[in-house]
């Protein structure tokens, strides 16, 4: 049976065909044909953002948590313009993004019609693939396509923009047609270059032959790991060889916090003793990771005496950044899993006491006794260790990749690669869809926070019950701190004012809290996360806090900076 | 420095090429002159260019545009060999 359905119809059709229940999204001109098809399909929650960038970041959250594609949706112009942002964050950190954005009607593309804007063009370099769909027979399999693309190897954002007079014709619609592929170039291999089976085989007996015969071996283990779920697998290969396990920023909850092969982060504001460790080692298995600045430094001096082994789903990282000895195209979990049967068993009992002897006590000082790791504790203990931590970018994003004692897979998501601030508010507000039972905390300095913190109505319009933390210093602290290190203290533009967040988040009727000591931290924190709804703590936290140890920019892994420069430590 | 000839067969459609330009700008390829004809074979484009850097350079630049999707195939060809399909 066929029926007549306009292109809106067909595109809220072919969503919930790909099996998307949420959608994070704000209305307008150009899209709004689907808006008015929306309402006919209930199986498709819409969740109303303040700001497009939120919706993106919101996607970007949601697919992270659950591993399935995140969709966001925006108007032509600037509604598609305010996602960029979001979907640089999502190509940086492979997350499964798919925008929908409305674009003025086909014949007046290309004469700066009113809201019009090349957003093909400006994401062409941060998206996968994207799509402008010039006919309306071709929308059902754009999704379907754009949704695979997505998800398929390494995931990326897509976009697909839509006319909206693509929208608004009808056409003559089966239901059991199948979406014709539109893509021209041959399909059915994998999106992603893999090497032939018999070179992976050949990459894995090498690499366990120099894991057999490495004295200081060290695993690194990247977000890869997380998006591939190998974390049995590094798990299983760091106990049967004994190898210390190093997790990056994007790698961190990839392997159990406080398990006793588990060293900490590496690289720019990486552990002594993790970044020693890469200095001595002679043999690195890298696994899921692209050797990126923050974590090598100057590649140059980077892990002089290490033979890299790298496993990763993409060719095109493989010496991308750092020469490597064995490369091995493939996913993370399958490839692990087979070198852990390559491997044989043995014990780097020599090698962990030399790193123990690496092992710097912590440094910081703190005026006063609210310590980020006093905060991050209380955090801890009111949820059990059950909760996810979404964490924006600069200070707090270091103290909590390296305080917070992950246990579970997945529980640790913050904007990696692009740094973008503003990212944990709308962030969490994804990650709460994704994980409906569980608690979620946004943590954010006073800086990120004021980015999004308009997405504070979208919770109480949409019940999301976000707990929202704020690291309150009066600095954007991060380049305050650089700064102080490396620009002679001439703070320039990084005091920052914020306003009485708990008359804001009265104003937005959701319960605050704010902490200037420790001793009350675990009422505040325990009330704010026993709220059914969202909930604010503000942290007053010392203002010229540090993070230690840091490795100036492309500096050597082999100097790091443990205290801050004379005549200039918080006088 | 021995130069290198890539040539990248690729979908006939705007969007493509224009994401294969990109590739070369966003990944600061060091390129000699860029073509683009037909292939011969219909909703197919050859994209041509000389690149002035080593084997491993050209290398990494094949495997940038073997991951983008409607790449149908990239050959290298460095200076004195004959054109051989780039590995994935």
């Amino acid at each position: 049976m066929s029926e007549m359905l306009s292109g809106a119809e067909i595109l809220c059709r072919a969503l919930v065909d790909a099996g998307v229940e949420v959608v994070f999204g704000y209305p307008g001109g150009a899209i709004m044909p689907f808006y008015h098809a929306l309402p006919d399909h209930p199986q498709l929650r819409h969740i109303l953002v303040r700001h497009e960038q939120a919706a993106a970041h919101a996607a970007d959250g949601y697919a992270r948590a659950s591993g399935r594609a995140g969709v966001c949706v925006a108007t032509s112009g600037p509604g598609a313009t305010n996602l960029v942002t979001g979907l640089a964050a999502a190509h940086m950190d492979n997350s499964p993004v798919v925008a929908i954005t409305g674009q003025v009607s086909r014949p007046m593309i290309g004469r700066d019609a009113f809201q019009e804007t090349d957003i093909i063009g400006i994401t062409l370099p941060i998206t996968k693939q994207n799509y402008q769909v010039r006919d309306v027979t071709e929308l059902a399999a754009v999704v379907a396509d754009a949704m695979a693309v997505a998800l398929d190897g390494r995931p990326g954002p897509v976009l697909i923009d839509v006319p909206k007079d693509v929208q608004n014709q009808k056409i003559e619609w089966h239901p059991s047609q199948k979406p014709r592929d539109t893509r021209a170039g041959p399909r059915g291999q994998s999106l992603t270059p893999g090497a032939s089976p018999g070179s992976q085989e050949d990459g894995v007996r090498a690499a366990a032959r120099l894991i057999k015969g490495a004295e200081r071996p060290l695993i690194m283990a990247g977000h890869g790991v997380i998006l591939a779920d190998a974390y049995a697998e590094v798990r299983a290969l760091a106990e049967k060889t004994g190898i210390p396990v190093i997790t990056t920023l994007l790698g961190i909850s990839a392997f159990p916090d406080g398990h006793p092969l588990h060293l900490g982060m590496p690289g720019m504001h990486g552990e002594v003793h993790v970044n020693r460790a890469i200095q001595h080692a002679d043999v690195i298995i890298g696994i899921g990771l692209r050797f990126d600045d923050r974590v090598t430094g100057n590649t140059a001096s980077f892990a002089p005496q290490a033979r890299i082994i790298h496993i990763d789903l993409d060719r095109s990282e493989i010496g991308k950044n750092v020469p490597v000895a064995v490369g091995i195209v493939g996913d993370a979990r399958d490839i692990t899993r087979r070198l852990v049967a390559a491997v044989e068993p043995r014990r780097c009992e020599r090698w962990l006491e030399h790193i123990r002897g690496f092992v710097r006590t912590r440094t910081e000082s703190y005026r006063g006794d609210l310590s980020p790791e006093a905060i991050l504790a209380s955090i801890y203990e009111a949820s059990h260790g059950e909760c996810t931590i979404v964490t924006d970018v600069g200070q707090h994003q270091m103290w909590v990749a390296k305080l917070y004692p992950y246990q579970r897979p997945n529980s640790h998501i913050t904007s990696g690669g692009l740094g973008a601030m503003g990212f944990a508010v709308p962030a969490a507000m994804g990650v709460h869809l994704a994980r409906p039972n569980g608690t979620v905390w946004a943590i954010s300095g006073d800086g990120g926070f004021q980015m999004n913190m308009a997405e504070m109505a979208t919770m109480v319009q949409e019940g999301l019950p976000v707990k929202m933390a704020v690291f309150n210093n009066g600095y954007l602290g991060m380049v305050r701190q650089w700064q102080q290190f490396f620009h002679e203290k001439r703070y320039s533009c990084t005091p920052i004012w914020s306003p009485d967040y708990l008359k804001l988040a009265e104003a937005y009727g959701i319960p605050g809290y704010r902490v200037k000591q420790a001793g009350e931290l675990a009422e505040a924190v325990g009330r704010a996360n026993a709220q059914p709804g969202p909930a604010l703590v503000e942290f007053m936290i010392e203002q010229e806090a540090n993070v230690f140890p840091m490795i100036p920019p492309g500096g050597s892994l082999s100097e790091p900076i443990e205290a801050a420069p004379a005549g200039a430590a918080g006088d | 420095m021995s130069g290198h000839t890539v040539a990248v067969l690729l979908d006939d459609a705007l969007v493509t090429v224009n994401r294969a330009f990109g590739v070369l700008r966003r990944r600061n390829v060091p390129i000699e002159g860029l073509a683009l004809h037909p292939s011969g074979t219909a909703g197919e484009a050859r994209l041509t260019f000389v690149l002035k850097a080593d084997a491993a350079t050209a290398d990494r630049v094949a495997q940038q545009f073997h991951k983008m999707i409607g790449v149908r195939s990239v050959m290298v060809l460095a200076n004195g060999d004959s054109p051989t399909e780039a590995k994935r």
